[in-house]
């Protein structure tokens, strides 16, 4: 079990603090799935920082009931490292760890996957943007974590590639069972994967939505539809509270208006 | 007016996408009227073919100083210099980058005496050297050091600071140790300026160095050319200087080649048009 408590961390920008995550307190059992939506800056990406042990609470604790696990991470942007092909970057965290023949081997069934076996020996700037966000799915995938850490992973990806490889996610995650933290602002690629959606909203989880459909699931199915309607209201309804007095600017956004969750809202 | 700003529109590398054999051309034409004034100029007597020899007695002179080996004895004398010059820079620069990149407290203790020594230029600390270590090899090489290495160091020391913390934080997630995140991560990354660093010394070294031979030297390229200019040979200066120019144009080839072949993802980030 994966307990965090009253988990928060600050950050302070020009003396001004910002509250990036405000007490939340989430249990992950080993092998859940949770998707996290939220309003952009609400702290998911924080949210996953600190799950990742990339940085340190501020408040709170995270504790790990069997040892920490072994942690695989894909993030809001590919980053990938310019100086490697694809290969190279997916085999990364691989390398010193497990012998080259099974980092080979690994890669290429990791490659397959995410549909760039012809892409191996490519530069990361040789690749379009969908490209490379896959590559940094491989290369957490081909790590077979523990804990498998997802920031917006499909953002970037045309509709069929990503519901493709929503598939392929819960084939993995069905097969291997890692726990899986997965952030995303589509509502329902969150009901389609996850057995648990939390909803965040300035620094703080405000509800949770348990997903209890069978797998494989389709998008239009009836219960899956209702879900994620009562979902889209969850999220309207936050749309208009006010967060932290120090996320305050957020609502000054001028990009505010081309938040995904306002789009959907007013389609009937 | 309206055609002139349409034109200004256009992105300036579309306008520079000349093919390459009109861009070749281009270079060969100023090449070859350079060649032409120079011979008109020499044989048409506007120079007194003292101060300007013609082409071909030069080339005849460059011939006369291959065969009898007075040219590759010079020659191999300032590349032996340049080589142990900029290996002891290499040796000394790179090194204590990393070790300031790594530690930022050293970094803040040494950084002021270092931002000092650079503002000086090499060939002022010669009379210096030249007191302290005689004007034998010791003078000539401690001058390419004092030369190559603010480059080599400024650009790894540069390239590390550059390195992007998000590809970092990949290695941590991996959960790399330390010295891994630096020989996996760090380094690669800081490749691309530390190359830069390394092609801009080889050239400050190159005229560091011929500057040095000029003063004060038995041997070398530098030397040939003051020695030849107190005999009133003004072929064999001219022959010295395209040797020099020529010699530093292919050392600057060779390692762009040696970038090309090794890190191919390193060519467009390590390009600058002269060092
Ligand atoms: N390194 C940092 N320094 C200062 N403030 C930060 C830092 N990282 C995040 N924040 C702040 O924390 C808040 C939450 O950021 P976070 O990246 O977690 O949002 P998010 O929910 O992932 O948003 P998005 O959906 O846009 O990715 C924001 O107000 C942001 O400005
Ligand atoms: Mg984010």
């Amino acid at each position: 079990m994966l307990e965090l408590r009253g988990l928060g961390k600050r950050y302070t920008v020009r003396e001004r603090e910002v509250v990036a995550l405000a007490e939340v307190d989430l249990a992950l059992p080993p092998g859940s799935f949770t998707v996290v939506v939220g309003r952009s800056g609400c702290g998911k990406s924080t949210l996953l920082r600190l799950l990742a042990g990339l940085t340190a609470p501020t408040t709170g604790e995270i504790s790990h009931s069997r040892g920490r696990p072994t942690v695989g991470c894909v993030f809001q942007e590919p980053r990938l490292m310019p100086w490697l092909t694809v290969t190279g970057n997916v085999g990364f965290g691989l390398v010193g760890k497990v012998a080259k023949v099974e980092i080979a081997a690994r890669v290429e069934a990791a490659l397959a996957l995410v549909g760039l076996a012809d892409f191996r020996h490519a530069y990361p700037d040789q690749l379009s943007g969908g490209m490379a966000s896959r590559v940094g799915l491989a290369r957490a995938l081909v790590l077979e974590p523990e804990l498998l850490l997802l920031d917006e992973p499909f953002a970037a990806l045309d509709a069929f590639t990503r519901r493709g490889l929503q598939g392929e996610l819960t084939d993995i995650w069905l097969a291997r069972r890692p726990t899986v933290v997965f952030v995303t602002h589509d509502v329902e690629e969150a009901v389609l994967l996850a057995d648990e959606v939390v909803h965040m909203d300035g620094g703080r989880i405000i509800g949770r939505r348990p997903v209890p459909l069978p797998r494989p699931r389709d998008a239009t199915d009836r219960e899956l539809v209702a879900l994620r309607r009562a979902i889209l209201d969850d999220l309207s309804g936050s749309a208009g509270r006010r967060p932290q007095p120090a996320q305050d600017f957020l609502h000054r956004d001028p990009f505010l208006h081309r938040d995904p969750f306002l789009q959907q809202e007013t389609t009937p | 007016m309206v055609a002139d700003a349409h034109w200004r529109d256009i992105p300036s590398y579309e306008r520079m996408a000349i093919p390459g054999l009109a861009r070749h051309a281009g270079a060969a034409c100023v090449l070859i009227a350079l060649l032409a004034a120079w011979w008109l100029a020499s044989a048409g007597g506007l120079v007194s073919a003292f101060l300007l020899p013609l082409p071909e007695t030069v080339l005849a002179t460059g011939w006369e100083l291959i065969s009898d080996g007075t040219l590759g004895a010079h020659v191999a004398v300032s590349i032996g210099r340049i080589l142990a010059g900029y290996g002891l820079a290499v040796a000394l620069a790179l090194p204590l980058a990393f070790l300031f990149g790594v530690s930022p407290a050293a970094r803040r203790a040494f950084e002021p005496v270092l931002e000092f020594l650079r503002q000086v230029p090499p060939l002022a600390m010669m009379p210096l050297l030249i007191l302290w270590l005689g004007i034998g090899e010791a003078q000539k090489i401690g001058i390419i050091v004092l030369a190559c290495f603010f480059p080599i160091f400024l650009g790894a020391l540069g390239g590390i600071a550059q390195c992007d913390p998000k590809l970092v934080e990949v290695g941590r997630v991996c959960g790399l140790p330390q010295r891994d995140l630096l020989r996996r991560i760090v380094l690669p990354a800081a490749l691309p300026s530390i190359v830069i660093g390394l092609r801009i010394a080889l050239g400050q070294g190159w005229r560091a160095l011929v500057g040095a031979e000029l003063v004060a030297s038995a041997a070398g390229l530098g030397y040939m050319i003051v020695d030849a200019e107190q005999l009133a040979r003004t072929d064999i200066v001219i022959v010295g200087i395209f040797v020099i120019g020529t010699l530093g144009l292919l050392a600057d080839f060779g390692v762009r080649r040696l970038i090309a072949r090794t890190a191919p993802w390193l060519r467009q980030r390590t390009e600058i048009t002269h060092a």
